[in-house]
Formats: C-alpha cells, sequence, structure tokens
C-alpha cells in the first residue's frame, strides 16, 4: 500500500473514480427512484416503453452506450469533462437503483400507505414516515450496487474521459501494456476490497429476499 | 387555551399534498419528467446522434468527416476485412452463449431442486460474487491464469497433460502459440466473466416450475426424460433466453477482453474503438456499432415472441 499511496498518478485517479462514482449515484438514486415510484403505483400509456428504456443501457452493450455519447459530445462539440464522464455511468446505474427500489416497492403493502392517509397523514408526511423507512434498505442496496458499478466501470469511461485517468482507466492501460506488475497487483487487490464492501453491503440489506439478483450490469 | 381549538388554515405543504392526491396525473408528470429527460434527452438522443454520424463519411482525400447523409460508411462495412470481423464477434457471441446455456442450466437445476438450503446460499453467493466484484481485475487474474508461465499449463505438466494443451492449440483456426493468445482463451474467459448473467434467470426461471406439474406429469406415466422435456424445459426456456440475451450483448459489444487475451483479431468493440480513437473515422466507427443494435433488436424480437422478458 506504500508504494500506491505514494503515487500521485495512481492517488489522482482513485480520487476521480471516487468521486465520479459518487456522484452518478446520487443522481442514480434520484432518479431511479423517481421512475421506480411511477411505474409502481400508475397505469399509464407509454408504461411498457418506459421500462423498456430504462432497462436499454444495461441490454445494449456497453460500447453502444459509449461511443453514443462520444458521438453526441462530438456533434454538440462538448469538450469532455468530469461530468461527460458522470453523464456516462448515471445513465446505466439508474436501472440498478430502479430494479432494486421497484421490487421493493413490489413487496411493500398498499394497505399502509392508505392506512396513514386514514389516520391523517398528508402524502408528504407518509412518505417521509412510511415509505422512506420502509424502502431505505432497498434504496442504499440499489445505491451501493451502483456505486459499486461505477467504481469499475472501463468500457463506457474509455469514450467519455477523453484525457482523464480513472482508476479502471489506468489499470486497462496497464493491462494492455504491462510495466508495472507488482504496482498493478497491488491496485488490483485495493480495487477489489473497494468494490467487495458496497457489495457485501448490498448483499446484507437484501439478504431475505433475492432482489439484488438479475439486476445485471 | 381555547384558541387552540379554532383549525389553523392548512399549510403550503398540506395544500400542495392534496392538490397531489387530487391530481394523480401531475403527481406522475413530477415523478417521471427527471428520468424521462436524462433517458429520453441525453440517452436516446445520443443514440440518434449516433445514427447521424454513421450516416456522415470521411473524404478519402482530405481525411476530413464530411457532414452530408449517404451510405457510403455503410459501404465500407462490407468490406471483406470488416465483414471478417462482423462474422468473428457474432460466432464468438453465439459460442459463448452456447456453452453458458449447457453450463448454467444444470447447474441452476441443481441449485433449484437438490441443492439443501446451506448449498443454496453458498452457490448463490459463488455465483453473485465475481458478477459484482472488478470486472478488470477478474479479466487480470484470467491473463496471468492462461499465461505460458501460469497455473494451467504448470498443473498440466504436473500431471503429464501438456500433450492435451499443446493438441488443442494447435487446432487451426482457434489454436495460438499459448492460451492466453488464442481463441480457446478468449473464449474461457468470455465464458467466466458472462456466466452469472447466465445462471440467474435461469435460477429464477427454474423457480417458478411448480413442484405440483413435475409429480402431475410423472402420475400420469411420463418417464423422468419425457418430465424433463415436455414440462420443466419448456417452462424454463424464457429463463434461458433471458440469459442468453445477456451473454450474447455483452459478448458483442466488449472490446477489453479480446483486446487482453486472444490473438490480433480484432472484434466488432475493438473496431468501433480502433475507429474512434486513432484512427479518426467515428462515422466507421459509429456504423460499426450499429450492428450490434440491429443484431440485437432482431435477437430481442424473437426474445419477446418467447416470453423472455417476463423472466428478466
Amino acid at each position: 500500500m506504500g508504494t500506491e499511496a505514494g503515487r500521485p498518478d495512481i492517488r489522482a485517479a482513485l480520487w476521480l473514480s471516487l468521486e465520479v462514482a459518487a456522484v452518478s449515484t446520487g443522481a442514480a438514486i434520484v432518479l431511479g427512484t423517481l421512475a421506480a415510484a411511477a411505474v409502481w403505483r400508475a397505469r399509464f400509456f407509454g408504461r411498457d416503453a418506459i421500462s423498456l428504456l430504462l432497462v436499454l443501457p444495461i441490454a445494449l452493450p456497453g460500447i453502444i452506450t459509449g461511443i453514443a455519447l462520444r458521438s453526441a459530445f462530438g456533434l454538440m462539440e462538448i469538450p469532455f469533462s468530469f461530468w461527460t464522464i458522470v453523464i456516462g455511468h448515471a445513465t446505466f446505474c439508474i436501472v440498478v437503483v430502479y430494479n432494486n427500489v421497484l421490487a421493493r416497492f413490489r413487496r411493500s403493502s398498499a394497505a399502509l400507505i392508505e392506512a396513514s392517509m386514514d389516520l391523517g397523514a398528508d402524502g408528504f408526511q407518509t412518505f417521509r414516515y412510511v415509505i422512506l423507512p420502509n424502502t431505505a434498505s432497498a434504496l442504499l442496496a440499489g445505491g451501493m450496487l451502483a456505486f459499486a458499478l461505477s467504481f469499475d466501470e472501463v468500457i463506457v469511461t474509455t469514450f467519455t474521459a477523453g484525457q482523464q485517468t480513472t482508476l479502471p482507466i489506468w489499470m486497462l492501460t496497464e493491462l494492455v501494456r504491462p510495466c508495472q506488475r507488482p504496482v498493478t497487483n497491488v491496485v488490483a487487490v485495493f480495487v477489489i476490497l473497494i468494490t467487495l464492501i458496497p457489495i457485501l453491503t448490498a448483499f446484507h440489506f437484501t439478504r431475505d429476499s433475492h432482489e439484488a439478483a438479475g439486476s445485471g450490469k | 387555551m381555547s384558541a387552540a381549538t379554532v383549525p389553523a388554515p392548512p399549510s403550503l405543504f398540506r395544500r400542495a399534498s392534496t392538490a397531489l392526491y387530487l391530481h394523480p396525473r401531475l403527481l406522475l408528470s413530477l415523478l417521471l419528467t427527471p428520468p424521462l429527460l436524462w433517458l429520453g434527452v441525453i440517452y436516446l438522443g445520443s443514440l440518434f446522434a449516433l445514427l447521424a454520424q454513421s450516416l456522415f463519411f470521411v473524404d478519402e482525400f482530405s481525411g476530413m468527416v464530411v457532414r452530408e447523409p449517404s451510405l457510403n460508411t455503410y459501404r465500407q462495412l462490407l468490406t471483406p476485412a470488416n465483414g471478417d470481423v462482423i462474422l468473428r464477434t457474432a460466432l464468438m457471441a453465439g459460442a459463448v452463449t452456447l456453452a453458458a446455456a449447457l453450463i448454467a442450466f444444470p447447474l441452476g437445476y441443481y441449485m433449484v431442486r437438490y441443492a439443501s438450503v446451506r448449498m443454496k446460499a453458498v452457490l448463490y453467493l459463488g455465483v453473485m460474487l465475481p458478477l459484482w466484484s472488478s470486472y478488470l481485475v477478474r479479466v487480470y487474474s484470467w491473463k496471468l491464469i492462461l499465461a505460458k508461465e501460469g497455473i494451467i499449463t504448470w498443473v498440466a505438466g504436473k500431471l503429464q497433460l501438456t500433450w492435451l494443451i499443446d493438441a488443442l492449440l494447435a487446432l487451426p483456426g482457434i489454436g495460438g502459440p499459448s492460451l492466453s493468445i488464442s481463441y480457446v482463451g478468449t473464449f474461457l474467459v468470455f465464458l467466466y466473466v458472462w456466466l452469472p448473467f447466465m445462471i440467474l434467470p435461469i435460477v429464477a426461471a427454474l423457480e417458478r416450475v411448480p413442484l405440483s406439474l413435475v409429480e402431475a406429469s410423472a402420475d400420469l406415466g411420463a418417464d423422468p426424460g419425457q418430465t424433463f422435456r415436455k414440462v420443466i424445459l419448456p417452462l424454463a426456456l424464457p429463463g434461458v433466453v433471458a440469459g442468453s440475451i445477456f451473454t450474447f450483448s455483452l459478448t458483442l459489444g466488449d472490446y477489453i477482453i479480446p483486446g487482453v487475451i486472444g490473438s490480433s483479431q480484432p472484434f466488432i468493440g475493438q473496431a468501433v474503438y480502433l475507429h474512434q480513437g486513432t484512427a479518426g473515422d467515428v462515422p466507421l466507427a459509429a456504423a460499426l456499432a450499429i450492428v450490434p443494435i440491429a443484431i440485437m433488436a432482431l435477437y430481442l424480437t424473437v426474445a419477446k415472441r418467447l416470453g423472455a422478458f417476463d423472466a428478466l
């Protein structure tokens, strides 16, 4: 770890990866939960199309998301930045949160919400005291998985990062042209540890159901 | 304190809440607008940008991208070199999907029907952990495993089985100088990395096959083979198709694995990456990326017919 911590290039890459993962996870939690709430409660025209649209970023190969975003940035002459990476990551993280939260919504009973309303709570109070405590662990699990997914993502990132180096991109250059294998080994172990913690946490919160199953990458 | 009995005017929150309750459409549109803006505008918009880029072409003399619609770039796809790339990738995706289904089905069947609760949990974690742990690290470890001085060659040497690996590598077409520089190696790594995506939907589908149907089939005189073919397999098929969507699509688009492990022949993903990067031919990269979309669209249409979406 000493070597790794002393290397400014690795430290910068690690920091960039953590920042991107944190911001993308935040965006994905908000957007994924909103989408799950809409698809759960209402029956409306185009509902199936919307669930397909949500799953599309992981049903299509990652390289398509990458090259599509790159084409769009190119056509609109948007320079690569921190935010171009975040846009790519949030796009495929939304579905992870969406799957987890929707599964929890479907298992929770609508009677609880009606009871809360009958007892005089307004919509916001019901959300704050009934819906949120019920879905908190699913939200956390979805967020953790989204974080792990974003922290580890390399295919979309290579198209949206430009000259910036996230930790997976640093590892990829090492994989293609190995020149410092011991350092790479240390980074590899470190990456496993960082991604393992959120995954095991997510398991812990969804262990009595198999919600996290099949949420896909 | 008798003044407290006078009802206070409803707070702003409560009035907003009532308004939302009375107008469910308003609530729905408030919920849907942000995710739809993101996915509809950014994601679908980018896909259209991709389509637009694929219709542009690079002028042969100036090397500049000409922003006029034409089918020039698609004509380039039909050259033997690009055709080979597409065919090679599709064959690999098909082989990986088939092998994954053949391995995942018995394993899933064991997990659902025979494994004890404890064993099932162990197997489940064994499937999920690799799925969610770092993709690059797993590819990196496989590079070390398959290398000429790696553990497979070492074990084969100790067991006097080096001839087996040599025979495998001597096969025309799929062989190569070592496991990490051959199609066999690429295939093995693809299979390992995408296998969980096949196992999980199959397990989910098998869990939904009611045991009573299996018993009824036996009661009505079917032997186990017939029960399997006529009852279990048709009911579990949507799970297999759902899994194959993932394995097929992921293999079609991956460009890291064939770049790190395999012969130097490019796959679609690598070609896309090369064209958009060093070559600067974004139109050709975009047109190449349309190919997996087209293949997947076809695949998804067939899968929908087979009812795979209920098993996702």
